[in-house]
């Protein structure tokens, strides 16, 4: 019954998406089909030049595949300028280099770049700006230029700049790659938020442990195609299937069923997907 | 260095188009006045202004001014000393059959002069200590100077930080080869690091132009500058002492 609802809804439904590089024999995307229902939360896992960016990029109407079709809210992505100005209203995507991202140096009119885009008048594009600032915490720093930002604050404007163009669904391709523990905090942080406000969020991200709390749904991605897209702890249970993908099984699960099996806890337990919940299997025993 | 001190003024929060029009009404006055008295007067107010009103440290500032200063004292230099077989009212070293001379005329030119050249030196110092290259820009776009010249000039201030940061590694990783064991190396590396340089900032360009076109770009880069309302007491000030200062010109032409 849920199952059904959840279909009805897809903000986001790809169709045998394949996209070619030029100049490059290998198809990037192979083949693609999935559905992602309205404020999930998705994450994207996979190696590098599995083909997230690029699938990124194609839902953003960045790149126009040569076969297959993306709809957003049940509309097929039209290529024409107007079109293309719908679809990017509606997905925003946060890149991993802020530093290929922020084009201005002063805080403030990075931010007003968006909202000033979709039309918004100066008054209503002051407003926002403003709220995101202080909804981000980037009042501290806000008159700093760009250059002088550590890289934590950058990624916390990138979000900004999208954020302020309200989208229905954000792409934050690996959110923390180098940042430090505070700002990786941060910037989960932020992304809890968005999903409390009934965004849809994809996320790619190479670690797993955050990826089995945080997420609904994990896709992994291997050489352009869709090896597995399940619900976060079934996927992560299915050891052959991240080992293709070149990845480790998250440290919880595997403490979880070495001590079922050496029959510290009760078998039949439902598999934690955080520490935390494990911890509180162990202290209930 | 500029850049980053200016960022610590405390007069960059007060209207851009006041301060620029205080820096080059004052800076136009001071160069067509060419006098003692008007050169101090700027002096001593761009001084007080940037380093008493704006916190900017006195040390940074005095060494920023010893910069232009090198070059005046070389400048004026030429005006004052002359070769001549014939001693001049100033001052004349004998060196042979020759003189090095000066006259009192000269003298007094050339420390006009040079007045005149220190004191607008610390009006664009003023404009550019306090007020940031963005602010700078927002005005500029008030004044409709064409978008296409604004636009570049925003890019390249972001991105000319970004360009010297990827150099500057570049260079540290080819320091950590041995890349600059001699001449020879060292030029090789160095054409390397340009090519290096090249192709990233095709790829950054075009990962930039990638992201915008996210945001919707449409050709035009609208964005909006932090309001800082001109507060009547400056623009008063500012009037009052361009005002204070023509009079000092005129009574120091016509003294």
């Amino acid at each position: 019954m849920e199952q059904d609802k959840m279909k009805e809804d897809s903000v986001i439904r790809v169709e045998n998406l394949s996209y070619t590089y030029e100049g490059n024999d290998r198809k990037a995307l192979d083949g693609i089909s999935l559905e992602i229902g309205r404020g999930r939360k998705v994450a994207f896992m996979g190696g590098n030049g599995s083909g997230k960016s690029t699938f990124f990029l194609c839902l953003n109407g960045l790149l126009r595949p040569r076969e297959g079709r993306i709809l957003i809210d049940g509309q097929p992505i039209r290529y024409t300028r107007k079109g293309l100005l719908e679809v990017r209203k509606k997905v925003g995507i946060v890149f991993q280099e802020p530093d290929n991202q922020l084009f201005s140096a002063s805080v403030y009119q990075e931010i007003s770049f968006g909202i000033l885009n979709l039309g918004a008048d100066e008054q209503t594009a002051r407003r926002e700006v403003e709220h995101v600032i202080a909804e981000l915490g980037i009042a501290p720093f806000q008159d700093r230029p760009a250059h002088a930002l550590s890289g934590g604050q950058k990624k916390q404007v990138a979000i900004a700049d999208i954020l302020v163009m309200h989208p229905e669904i954000i792409i934050l391709d690996e959110p923390a790659a180098a940042l430090d523990p505070e700002h990786t905090e941060i910037v989960h942080r932020i992304v809890d938020d968005l999903t409390g406000q009934g965004i849809t969020v994809l996320m790619s991200t190479h670690d797993i442990d955050y990826a089995l709390g945080w997420a609904d749904e994990i896709v992994l991605m291997h050489e352009g195609k869709v090896l597995r897209k399940d619900a976060a702890l079934s996927v992560c249970m299915d050891r052959e299937a991240l080992e293709t993908a070149h990845l480790r099984e998250p440290s919880v699960l595997r403490l979880f069923r070495n001590l079922t099996e050496k029959k510290i806890l009760k078998e039949g337990r439902k598999p934690p997907k955080t520490m935390g919940q494990l911890e509180s299997y162990l202290s209930g025993e | 260095m500029i850049d980053s001190l200016c960022c610590r003024s405390r007069l960059r929060d007060k209207n851009a188009g006041v301060k620029s029009a205080f820096a080059l009404i004052t800076l136009v006055i001071c160069i067509a006045a060419r006098s003692f008295p008007v050169s101090a007067v700027v002096f001593v107010t761009n001084g007080v202004l940037t380093v008493w009103k704006g916190k900017i440290p006195a040390s940074s500032y005095v060494r920023l001014l010893l910069v232009p200063a090198a070059f005046l004292l070389a400048g004026m230099a030429v005006i004052i000393v002359n070769i001549s077989d014939v001693p001049m009212d100033a001052f004349a070293i004998p060196a042979g059959r020759w003189y090095l001379t000066g006259s009192r005329h000269a003298v007094l030119e050339a420390l006009e002069l040079g007045g005149a050249a220190m004191a607008s030196v610390t009006c664009l110092y003023f404009l550019a200590l306090n007020t940031s290259v963005t602010d700078i820009l927002g005005v500029l776009r008030a004044l409709h100077c064409p978008s296409l010249l604004t636009e570049l000039m925003m890019l390249i201030y972001r991105f000319i930080f970004l360009l010297m940061e990827t150099a500057s590694a570049l260079m540290t990783a080819q320091e950590a080869r041995l890349g600059n064991r001699n001449l020879r190396t060292g030029l090789r590396s160095f054409g390397m690091m340009g090519t290096a340089l090249f192709l990233r900032s095709l790829k950054r360009a075009n990962a930039l132009y990638d992201a915008m076109e996210a945001r919707c770009y449409d050709g035009e880069i609208r964005v909006l500058a932090r309001k800082q309302p001109a507060e009547a007491g400056d623009i008063l000030l500012t009037v009052l002492f361009e005002a204070a200062l023509t009079g000092v010109m005129i009574w120091s032409r016509i003294r």
